[in-house]
């Protein structure tokens, strides 16, 4: 029977409770950006220069690889600052930096450090490959390939031993799951058209996500769509063929998403570890795949299309605005103690009522995302079944919580069914 | 007189304030994020007064284009 070589798990991290959700469901590495060079420049939260030792010391601890993101388009008055962050990362044992442009390419190379190349470069042939080999000792294939074309590259770089600086076999990264883009490889300039704001330095604003209508200017008549979200593609999903996506040849499995929620993050690496796992011991099965597609239903998504991998001629259009998952979380109150040796967490309940058989979520920069039944609990120092707003609720937990930590309970939303 | 003010922590660096107003910006080479020129900091916020008018139009047209909409141009 053939055996499925290891596949590297990447999961996003766009902040520490995404980080923490990664490590502890799973991930072989994670991907983040820091300060404003990186695509996901506008989101609220990004790690900061201060952050890196952090992020390398909690990684490194479990084994897990980092990889720093710079792959936004650099101008001159960016340099300075690439320079900090680069030797910044290399001090802090970061293990490599995602780049697009030249500039950071060379900068990096020139003090050692190892550099995997961004989808943003759009790689879709094997010179290509071998070009960037010079520098990269792992390169992220156009999001746009065919897993038929993905596997002529993987070959041909067994076949002409095409290594990186590294000394190693130049591994291919493929996107595996999430949110894919109107424009190829996010080659996109509509957000910068409209908005001024340009997705290729990280501040796109969606606006492909939104309804549009068609009008012919010479006559005025509106074109007749079947759907009015011409520009918004559905999630990508790869779980259910995951095995031919194995046998392309491919390294490393990114997942997107530095811009969702942790539990987002827990949900989908916990998924895509399993999934992985089974490949190689045999077990990946269509039995299997209905429970993770159910998994990943849970948390955001936008509907799932296996992308272009399979040779679809057109892309999958989203019928509805924003999130079709079939859970949400709701806001129910904040961490106020943790009481090590009987493990119970201690809550006060600010929002929405809780009750025994619930399933809630705690989630905190060092607790990451945690999902849990409620079996009992104690409402103002005696045993209870709700709690509501202005209520004291402890909790007996399988893991520790924070001061600072969130708690929310698990609802049904309208695509659940029932 | 015009106030000109920018939230200097959210710039991502496009560059767009200092083609319009190359007058009252400058990119950092430090940290390749904007710098309005001769202003006051207090909590973040950078301020400039200026009591020339004429720089109005100019900074008008930088606080439009900011993608991050950080810059505050006010006439007083």
């Amino acid at each position: 029977m053939k055996k499925h070589k290891e596949i590297e798990l990447m999961a996003p991290a766009g902040n520490f409770e995404s980080l923490q959700a990664a490590i502890d469901n799973g991930a072989d590495s994670v991907y983040f950006g820091v300060e404003q060079l990186n695509m996901r420049a506008r989101a609220s939260i990004n790690f900061t220069m201060d952050d890196l030792s952090e992020i390398s010391d909690r990684c490194s601890q479990k084994g897990i690889r980092t990889y720093l993101t710079l792959n936004t388009i650099i101008y001159d008055h960016d340099l300075s600052i690439v320079k900090t962050l680069l030797s910044k990362a290399k001090e802090t044992n970061i293990s490599a930096v995602i780049a697009m442009d030249q500039a950071v390419i060379s900068i990096a190379r020139s003090i050692g450090m190892e550099v995997h190349i961004s989808t943003q470069i759009n790689i879709t042939n094997i010179e290509t490959v071998k070009f960037y080999a010079m520098f990269a000792d792992t390169i992220v294939l156009s999001r746009e390939l065919s897993l038929r074309q993905v596997k002529k590259i993987t070959e041909q770089i067994e076949i002409e031993q095409i290594k990186g600086p590294g000394g190693r076999l130049v591994e291919v990264e493929v996107f595996g799951h999430g949110a894919l883009c109107m424009a190829v490889s996010g080659k996109c300039y509509m957000s910068l058209h409209a908005h001024n704001s340009s997705a290729n330095r990280g501040a796109c604003k969606q606006n492909c996500r939104k309804k549009y209508t068609v009008i012919d200017q010479e006559t005025g008549f509106e074109m007749e769509l079947d759907n009015e979200y011409i520009m918004s593609p559905k999630d990508l999903c790869t779980i259910d063929f995951l095995d031919q996506v194995a046998d392309a040849g491919i390294k490393v499995l990114k997942i997107e998403g530095r811009g969702r929620a942790p539990e987002y993050v827990a949900n989908v690496i916990r998924c895509y570890r399993d999934a992985i796992d089974s490949l190689a011991n045999d077990t990946y099965d269509k039995e299997k795949v209905i429970s993770w597609m159910q998994d990943l239903e849970k948390v955001y998504n936008r509907g799932f299309w296996n992308g272009y991998y399979l040779g679809q001629k057109l892309g999958e259009w989203s019928k509805e605005p924003g999130s079709h998952a079939t859970q949400k979380k709701v806001y129910v109150g904040k961490g106020m103690h943790f009481f090590a040796k009987p493990s119970i967490g201690e809550f006060k309940v600010e929002a929405y009522d809780i009750s025994v058989g619930d399933t809630i979520l705690i989630t905190g920069p060092t607790t990451g995302a945690q999902e849990m039944k409620i079996e009992e609990m104690f409402v103002n120092d005696e045993k209870g079944n709700l709690a509501s707003k202005g209520d004291s609720v402890t909790i007996p937990l399988k893991f520790r919580v924070r001061p600072s930590d969130k708690l929310y309970k698990i609802v049904a939303t309208e695509f659940a069914q029932v | 007189m015009v106030v000109i003010t920018l939230q200097r922590a959210k710039c991502i660096g496009c560059n767009y304030c200092v083609e319009f107003a190359p007058e009252q910006f400058r990119m950092s080479k430090k940290d390749g994020k904007s710098v309005l020129l001769h202003s006051k900091e207090k909590k973040g916020f950078f301020t400039l007064k200026s009591p020339d008018d004429t720089i109005l139009k100019n900074n008008m047209k930088a606080k439009e284009a900011c993608p991050v909409k950080i810059i505050s141009v006010k006439q007083k």
